[in-house]
């Protein structure tokens, strides 16, 4: 039987291929340089102000300083007051239909408050499902609300108490939610794509059945040609925490090395996928496609934009069965909870427990597919 | 003496369809043994299952004394294999691709450098070493397959269609250096669709859609029955008119078979037909004869008589 694992082998395989990849200066640059191009294009994608959030209000107390907060909404960019609600039930129903994407709610007593000199509540309904949405129309709303209460009565404390409600959405998922998220998915794009073609690539030009006939072992073989890879895999991994630390000023609340020895466990699975592929795909077309066919799931069902919880057991089900699901919990729990591996270990068991299974299913059926 | 090479019964099928079946052959040491066949006659699907790529469905092999299942490090060990396909890298220079088969050969550094200046000097790469790959010509391709084959001093070397798509003079040049290897003790076993490569090979095997149809020296092969059937002759005959005359011949009763070479005709005719027959029969027809000698029959003979006789049955 061939021998499973031959140091030297390993070696031999390494020293081409980094040859390789420091010849083919093109896609080295492309490897470096996409993930981070992505997650700034996606980042500012999501960062993009947004203007003209269609609102519907009740004034109850028909007062000067409604009309005054009205009128300033009216002039503002956010804000198209496009409803007159004629009840406070007729103005619910307006947002949750999705009609509107912002309730204002001026009780009775607002105007007289304001003159008495009393904190005035402003009732802001949000509908929360779309964060930049919504996050823009609470700013902008708060906003308001002191301009408005600047001018009625001068300095000190702000008089009009906006109120803001997040409808269906209450954590509000915001750009800090998505842009860790974005680094697991381009981590991951990058990772199967250089590890599929390029072994694909060698079976491809026949350079594959060239290997086989020496010494050199399957695993020797797969992993010398994973190994270059796993480190452009990782120098992207800084390049987009960084990007994402400094560009997009989201901050790392927990511990950066336990996030970066974790996301050294999250490449052994992507390239255990990658693996996968190139054990099954005859041709790099193939390959593209098939790691397309798993991108999109990954995409979808690892709770990267929808959130898990909401879907179809079944799709919870497959979602179980991608690596990046549980780098997602991994991610985003460092960055934004500052957890530690003592709440953690559920997801870093699963993850790294999954890596395993497919970097062995991969070489089990990658050997195979070699005789 | 041992064979460097033996298969017994090797078989391997691929579904319902048998591509390779009940092959039984050996090869001597230090010889060059000639495969030859259509495409798609298994002759490739052999030499995998030899070099342990391909694992036989039953029968069994053995190459430089290791069984080619049970013992397929060995037989990695003692091999080598230049497919048809150069399998270089292209984006490594000529000492970069040697390099690297060095150790994947495991040669420690010392050797490494040694048995590198060794192969580049045999095969005359050397005002190419620094050259990428991809900027050889075919013929140099080929070399440096050879010579990356050739690092860990295999006992046998395997070559499938070697001289595939490469020009005359580097053709021969290659054959000069496999028999160079040959006499050093190698054994090669090649696989070729040339008949003037297949004639300079110590033994030929012959296969036909996964049957080894015909194995042996060249002479024993003329000699078969349905290539030189007793009681015949065999002739060659020059003429300007080669269709006229192949239609001519093929209707005269003393002629059992007729193929056409270039200009020429390969007649088969029983012991009674002569030269002057065939003149008065062919000359009016095809408007004159050049030239009729008897001769033996060539390689290509062989071959053409092989299949027919294989594909009627």
């Amino acid at each position: 039987m061939r021998r499973s694992f031959d140091v030297r082998g390993f070696r031999a395989v390494l020293y081409k291929e980094v040859i390789h990849v420091v010849h083919d200066r093109i896609t080295l640059i492309l490897a470096l340089m996409l993930p981070l191009i992505q997650l700034l294009l996606f980042g500012w994608a999501i960062n993009t102000r947004v203007e003209h959030i269609s609102a519907a209000y009740f004034d109850e107390d028909h007062g000067v300083a409604a009309v005054q907060l009205l009128d300033a909404m009216r002039a503002s960019d956010e804000f198209d007051l496009v409803y007159r609600a004629a009840s406070r039930d007729d103005l619910r129903t307006r947002i949750v239909s999705g009609r509107v994407r912002v309730a204002i709610d001026i009780p009775p007593n607002f105007t007289a408050d304001v003159r008495a000199g009393r904190q005035a509540q402003l009732q802001v309904l949000i509908d929360g499902s779309d964060s930049s949405i919504a996050q823009e129309a609470l700013a902008a709303a708060t906003g308001i609300g002191q301009a408005v209460s600047l001018e009625l009565h001068g300095g000190g404390v702000p008089l009009i108490d906006v109120r803001p409600r997040m409808l269906f959405n209450p954590s509000l998922r915001s750009a800090n939610f998505l842009v860790p998220g974005l680094i697991g998915v381009i981590m991951q794009l990058i990772t199967i794509f250089l590890t599929a073609l390029s072994i694909v690539g060698e079976r491809e030009r026949g350079t594959l059945d060239q290997l086989l006939v020496t010494p050199i072992g399957t695993t020797g073989l797969m992993l010398g040609k994973i190994a270059p890879y796993a480190v452009i895999g990782f120098v992207d991994f800084l390049a987009v925490l960084g990007a994402m630390r400094f560009i997009f000023n989201v901050p790392i609340a927990g511990s950066v090395w336990l996030l970066l020895l974790l996301a050294m466990g999250f490449l052994i699975a992507s390239l255990g996928l990658g693996l996968l592929i190139s054990s099954v795909a005859r041709t790099q077309a193939q390959a593209m496609l098939m790691a397309f066919g798993v991108m999109l799931p990954s995409i979808l069902l690892s709770g990267f934009f929808f959130e898990r919880d909401a879907m179809p057991l079944v799709m919870q089900w497959i979602g179980y069965a991608i690596p990046l699901t549980y780098f997602l919990e991994i991610l985003r729990g460092i960055v934004l909870r500052g957890e530690t591996m003592s709440s953690l270990w559920p997801s870093v068991t699963a993850m790294l427990a999954l890596g395993t299974a497919l970097l062995v299913v991969a070489s089990v059926r990658f050997a195979k597919s070699t005789t | 003496m041992t064979a460097a090479i033996s298969a017994e019964k090797l078989t391997k099928r691929y579904g319902d369809h048998t591509v390779v079946r009940d092959l039984s052959f050996t090869v001597d040491p230090g010889t060059i043994f000639g495969f030859l066949g259509p495409n798609g006659s298994g002759k490739s699907t052999t030499i995998k299952m030899l070099c342990g790529l391909v694992r036989p469905n039953s029968g069994s092999g053995a190459v430089a004394g290791f069984d080619i299942e049970r013992e397929d490090d060995g037989v990695r060990r003692s091999i080598g294999y230049v497919s048809q396909s150069f399998a270089l890298y292209e984006e490594l220079t000529v000492r970069q691709n040697l390099e690297f088969y060095g150790r994947a050969y495991g040669l420690d550094a010392l050797r490494r450098s040694q048995r590198k200046q060794a192969v580049i000097d045999l095969t005359g790469l050397a005002r190419y070493a620094d050259t990428l790959a991809r900027n050889l010509s075919g013929g140099w391709k080929q070399r440096l397959a050879l010579a990356s084959a050739l690092l860990h001093e295999p006992r046998v070397l395997f070559l499938d269609e070697p001289t595939a798509g490469i020009d005359p003079v580097a053709r021969r040049e290659l054959w000069d250096l496999l028999f160079k290897l040959a006499s050093d003790g190698a054994t090669l076993f090649v696989t070729t669709h040339y008949m003037d490569e297949a004639e300079r090979c110590s033994r030929l095997g012959y296969i036909f859609d996964g049957d080894l149809i015909a194995l042996g020296t060249l002479d024993e092969l003329r000699a078969l029955p349905g290539i030189a059937p007793p009681g015949t002759v065999r002739f060659r005959v020059s003429t300007h008119n080669v269709m006229a005359a192949f239609a001519r011949a093929r209707s005269i009763d003393d002629v059992r078979d007729v193929t056409i070479f270039g200009r020429d005709l390969h007649i088969v005719a029983a012991a009674s037909v002569d030269e002057a027959r065939l003149r008065t029969e062919l000359g009016p027809a095809a408007g004159g004869i050049d030239e009729i000698a008897r001769i033996e029959p060539s390689l290509e003979d062989v071959f053409v008589a092989l299949t027919r006789e294989h594909g009627a049955a």
